[in-house]
């Protein structure tokens, strides 16, 4: 095991996990005895082609959705010990996400988009946090526009200022370029690894995107739901 | 807390909860509009009714009632005021006329204003009570009869009065045809130097008494156990059944335009909340996969509602002032000039309400957020956690029950109308299924504007199941509201026209009936059909003294009192047998026929056996059937009508009616003077009010048509818009693709007009269930099936329906498809 992970303890693991589900065509396997470890402060890339099941992966770490078998621990909660209520919680506490179709709430301003985690679990100073935050992404003039009013580049930006607002331990990113010009990619995925360093933040990343996989300290491959090829150390 | 209203604040602002706010609104502003009105209205109708009796209530006794009585009454905080009617000659010099004089304290009238002249048939004016001690007013035609003019002395009994003024109309009590000869009028005082009671004159004491309705209900209570079968005690419903009724069936069509509206309101609310609760899924799941527990979202969204509850009805309240404010403006003319303030009741129906509405029409498709899957943010495709079918629909049924049967108080009222929705629900469940029946088609089938509108249909049939039932229930609600309206204000104006009989005549004895009826024909008035009358009483029911069976106790009025009996072959106009039997064409034996109120009064039934005392024998009869009549038909109307050969032995007098115009009425002095003996009974004035009222009535009642329709309308526009996000996207996908503004407003306006067309078939037929319950039930007015019902429904759906949908479909294409498209990739 390279010596970066062993100076790190694990934030995140998962154990033999496998999801399956049931289709008119019979059982379905989309994750396929999936095993490793990322230590806190590391920044991991999933990469894979399409179908290979890197969202439904993301999900399972993330706790947005439930395993078949295996096990995942996230900052030594055991997800899969815990129901949705619990993993709710456990989300709001430690975890931050970033979706490639930005999943802001259109009814909301930007500033209101951001304040909002911290709204849900109750933490303190929502909106000086998220002013700080949209500042911080350079959207300050912006604050009180709807996602409408904001072009691609600006509506990921926002997304990433509500991913960090609480705090997070692990930041989930589900291909936060692939709705983006190579440009506007660029300066976004600048923006966040900025943040992920800046908040001492682990960072779990989805993408199809060499360049940004290339950004993370390790990369991981799946193809047909399983893990292949080493482990690599960016 | 603060989050809540953060989160209401900005979906106010987004629009986003604009439809569920002014559903909601729009619910507590109908109902607390109409129920503040019908309110007013009723007090002010009561008030002016009261006025038709003279007071909230009468006692009639034949001896003076002991003071205690009295004491009693002011003790309950009413006011009571007493009066003596009798029998009497009026002398002027040589010439004499049998009067029916009312002796009158100077408390008399309680309620309503006695109308007097200054001369003969001259203009009348109001005021407020009766001639002073040492006058009489008297009826113009007296003056006519007896040769004597104002100012002038006229002899009664043992005492001269100066005739003050001429007597046009006061209070009557109605019911039996007391008042022999023309009215006089005299003070209290002069009664006893008059020297008119003596041992065995015809006299009625009268004992008016008026107060608050609780006052007045305790000491109903106080009073009915020391009531004697001698004494009447009479309210309004009593004493002039005509005009209860005619109040009766116009604040039943209120309150049935008000359950319409609260029904329609609900299917606002229903779609309004359904369609929020669409759009907040992402929401939903974006909040959960921050970190919001199933519980917090439950409480958030409940807490959402409970603030949109509060700020609806705040304002719906204060709009249903506002629409009951114009009501009464617009109504100016028609209502008496002083409404009384409306009390606190229709505001707590109002957000009584809206509260309901919420919970049984918002919150279920609520409900089903909290279980939503957070996954929903990774994978859009996600099925939304279905909303459950009973939850809903039970919720939605039970809320719409409760909300009717609080509204109208009548559960015949709320079935009617429930089952006519049920069977657009099941209707629209059947057609729906059919629609699927013929399987999906492969693809849009954009290739033409029919094949496109038809593979959307089936596409769609779950929801357009959704929107069939919508359209069929607003389009039933809008149909029965105008069927029933026409029928009622045809009804009216056939039973009460314009040149209804105003007059009675009774007592025309037998040899006078022919020269009567000549009479009348000469001075050119139409003569109506004549009543043989007996006076009798019931003495015992199947073999058992009836002087135990008393009527309820508010009326404390004995079976065994004397009643005026007929007899005829046919059945009178305006009668209908509601059990037994007509002796039509023969009776079988000695048989009565029994008015439905006064049978249920005293429990008689069909097959019970009468003993009738009329003069000195005693006859027996069955009781052959029991029939409805309207009161406010103003026919001369009995109470026990037997069957030719039961009481035709006896000696009759004769009665009929006829009408007389105003100006005509002094074509009765020459009636009197060749009949001497036949005495006329003017309820012109009665009439009049009566039509009075229903011209009042009935402009209400159009104005709660017009809100009920334009609500209607704004359910079917809401409903348009809300099925239009889907179809939004699918056009600005066709456009994208190409597609010409020809095809996608064409095909949609095709999609929308055969909904409608459907949705009217449907109306159509579940108007006819709920309308034959509805009339025969509530309104008491024949069925008579209305076919153009069956081409007006489908015909106004599709038409309205369709253009409607056309309308939002241009909305649609004008809006570049990029926005429509990115909107909902945000």
């Amino acid at each position: 095991m390279p010596d970066i992970l062993r100076s790190n303890p694990p934030i995140l693991a998962c154990s033999n996990l496998c999801k399956v589900v049931s289709t008119s065509a019979g059982d379905l396997t989309i994750l396929d005895d999936v095993t490793f470890e990322v230590g806190a402060g590391q920044s991991l890339a999933v990469v894979g082609m399409s179908g290979s099941g890197k969202s439904t992966l993301l999900g399972l770490l993330a706790g947005l959705d439930e395993a078949s078998s295996g096990s995942i621990s996230l900052d030594g909660a055991d997800l899969t010990a815990l129901d949705e209520e619990q993993r709710a919680e456990l989300r709001g506490a430690k975890v931050g996400f970033v979706f490639q179709s930005f999943q802001l709430l259109p009814g909301l301003t930007a500033l209101e988009n951001v304040m909002l985690p911290r709204e849900l679990t109750g933490k303190a100073a929502p909106r000086a946090t998220a002013e700080s935050l949209l500042d911080r992404v350079g959207l300050g003039d912006r604050m009180h526009h709807y996602p409408r009013q904001l072009s691609g580049g600006e509506q990921q930006r926002v997304a990433l200022a509500r991913a960090f607002a609480c705090e997070p331990k692990v930041l989930f990113a589900d291909e936060p370029t692939g709705n983006l010009d190579t440009h506007t990619g660029a300066k976004v995925v600048e923006l966040m690894f900025d943040l992920n360093r800046d908040a001492g933040t682990t960072l779990v990343l989805v993408t199809h995107d060499d360049v940004l996989a290339q950004r993370c300290t390790r990369r991981i491959e799946l193809a047909g739901g399983r893990l292949v090829g080493p482990t690599e150390v960016g | 807390m603060r989050l809540v209203l953060r989160l209401l604040g900005r979906h106010l602002r987004s629009g986003e909860l604009n439809l569920l706010v002014l559903g909601l609104t729009v619910a507590v502003a109908t109902v607390s509009g109409i129920a503040l009105f019908v309110d007013r209205l009723q007090q002010a109708i009561l008030t002016e009714s009261t006025a038709f009796i003279g007071g909230d209530r009468i006692l009639t006794a034949p001896d003076p009632v002991s003071q205690d009585w009295l004491a009693a009454a002011s003790r309950f905080g009413l006011s009571v005021s007493r009066s003596v009617r009798t029998p009497s000659m009026a002398m002027a010099g040589d010439r004499m006329l049998l009067v029916s004089v009312h002796a009158v304290d100077s408390a008399y009238p309680l309620k309503g204003s006695l109308r007097v002249a200054d001369a003969a048939f001259g203009a009348d004016s109001a005021v407020s009570e009766g001639p002073a001690p040492g006058s009489i007013w008297v009826e113009s035609r007296v003056l006519g009869a007896l040769g004597v003019g104002i100012g002038e002395p006229l002899q009664i009994g043992a005492r001269s009065l100066e005739v003050t003024r001429v007597l046009v109309t006061e209070p009557q009590l109605g019911g039996g045809y007391l008042s022999l000869g023309p009215r006089a009028m005299m003070a209290l005082d002069d009664l006893e130097a008059s020297g008119l009671v003596q041992p065995g004159s015809r006299i009625e004491y009268r004992y008016f008494v008026a107060g608050e309705p609780q006052n007045l209900a305790e000491f109903d209570a106080w009073l009915a156990p020391k009531l004697e079968a001698v004494h009447r005690w009479v309210g309004l419903e009593e004493g002039r059944p005509e005009v209860a009724d005619a109040i009766g069936r116009a604040e039943r069509f209120l309150l049935l335009g008000g359950s319409l509206g609260v029904l329609l309101a609900g299917v606002a609310v229903a779609l309004a909340g359904r369609r929020f609760s669409e759009n907040q899924l992402n929401d939903v799941a974006i909040m959960k996969t921050f970190g919001a527990t199933s519980s917090r979202v439950l409480r958030l969204y409940l807490g959402l509602l409970g603030a949109v509850a509060l700020l609806s009805i705040g304002l719906g309240l204060l709009l249903g002032g506002l629409v009951q404010a114009g009501f009464a403006a617009l109504l100016a003319n028609y209502l008496p000039s002083r409404l009384p303030a409306p009390g606190w009741m229709p505001l707590m129906l109002g957000a009584f309400t809206g509260m309901v509405c919420l919970l049984g029409f918002a919150v279920p498709p609520m409900v089903r957020l909290h279980r939503l899957a957070p996954l929903r943010v990774l994978r859009r495709e996600l099925a939304p956690v279905p909303i459950s079918g009973w939850l809903t629909y039970g919720s939605a049924a039970g809320a719409a029950f409760l909300l009717m049967w609080t509204y109208s108080r009548s559960w015949t009222l709320t079935a009617a109308l429930f089952a006519g929705a049920t069977l657009a629900l099941v209707a629209s469940g059947g057609v729906s299924a059919l629609l699927l029946l013929g399987g999906r088609a492969i693809g849009m089938q954009a290739g033409s504007l029919w094949r496109l509108a038809f593979a959307g249909l089936r596409r769609r049939a779950r929801s357009n199941l959704l929107q069939i039932l919508v359209f069929a229930v607003a389009l039933m609600l809008l149909l029965i509201l105008v069927l029933v309206r026409t029928a009622l204000l045809e009804a009216w104006k056939n039973q009460v026209p314009a040149d209804a009989p105003n007059h009675f005549a009774v007592n025309i004895a037998a040899d006078e009936v022919t020269g009567f009826q000549m009479l009348l024909r000469d001075l050119g008035i139409k003569p109506e059909p004549l009543f043989p009358v007996v006076r009798g009483r019931i003495t015992a029911v199947n073999d058992e003294s009836a002087i135990d069976r008393i009527g309820p106790e508010d009326t404390g009025y004995g079976i065994d009192r004397e009643l005026s009996l007929t007899w005829s072959a046919k059945l009178p106009t305006e009668n209908r047998v509601i059990e037994g039997r007509w002796w039509d064409p023969s009776p079988e034996g000695a048989e009565v026929s029994l008015e439905r109120e006064f049978a249920q009064r005293y429990g008689l039934q069909v097959d019970d056996r009468l003993r009738l005392a009329v003069a000195d024998t005693e006859v027996e009869a069955r009781v052959a059937s029991i029939r409805e009549l309207n009161w406010d038909s103003m026919r001369p109307n009995f109470y026990v009508v037997a069957a030719p050969g039961v009481l035709d032995r006896h000696a009759a007098t004769y009665l009929t009616s006829f009408f007389l115009a105003p100006d005509e009425k002094l074509l009765l002095n020459d009636l009197v003077r060749a009949f001497p003996a036949v005495s006329v009974v003017e309820i012109d004035a009665i009439v009049r009010q009566v039509q009075q009222i229903v011209q009042q009535v009935t402009q209400a009642i159009e104005l709660v048509m017009v809100l009920i329709l334009s609500a209607g309308v704004l359910v079917l526009f809401a409903s348009v818009r809300a099925s239009m996000d889907e179809r939004e996207r699918e056009a600005a996908l066709l456009r994208t693709l190409g597609a010409r503004r020809r095809l996608i407003i064409g095909s949609l306006l095709t999609e929308f007009t055969v909904l409608g067309g459907i949705a009217g078939v449907l109306a159509a037929a579940a108007t006819e269930v709920a309308l034959r319950m509805l009339y025969s039930q509530v309104f008491q007015i024949g069925y008579q099936p209305v076919y153009w019902v069956w081409l007006a429904g489908p015909a106004v759906g599709a038409l309205g329906i369709g253009g409607l949908g056309w309308w939002s479909a241009r909305s649609v294409v004008q809006t570049p498809p990029g926005v429509v498209l990115r909107g909902y990739t945000n």
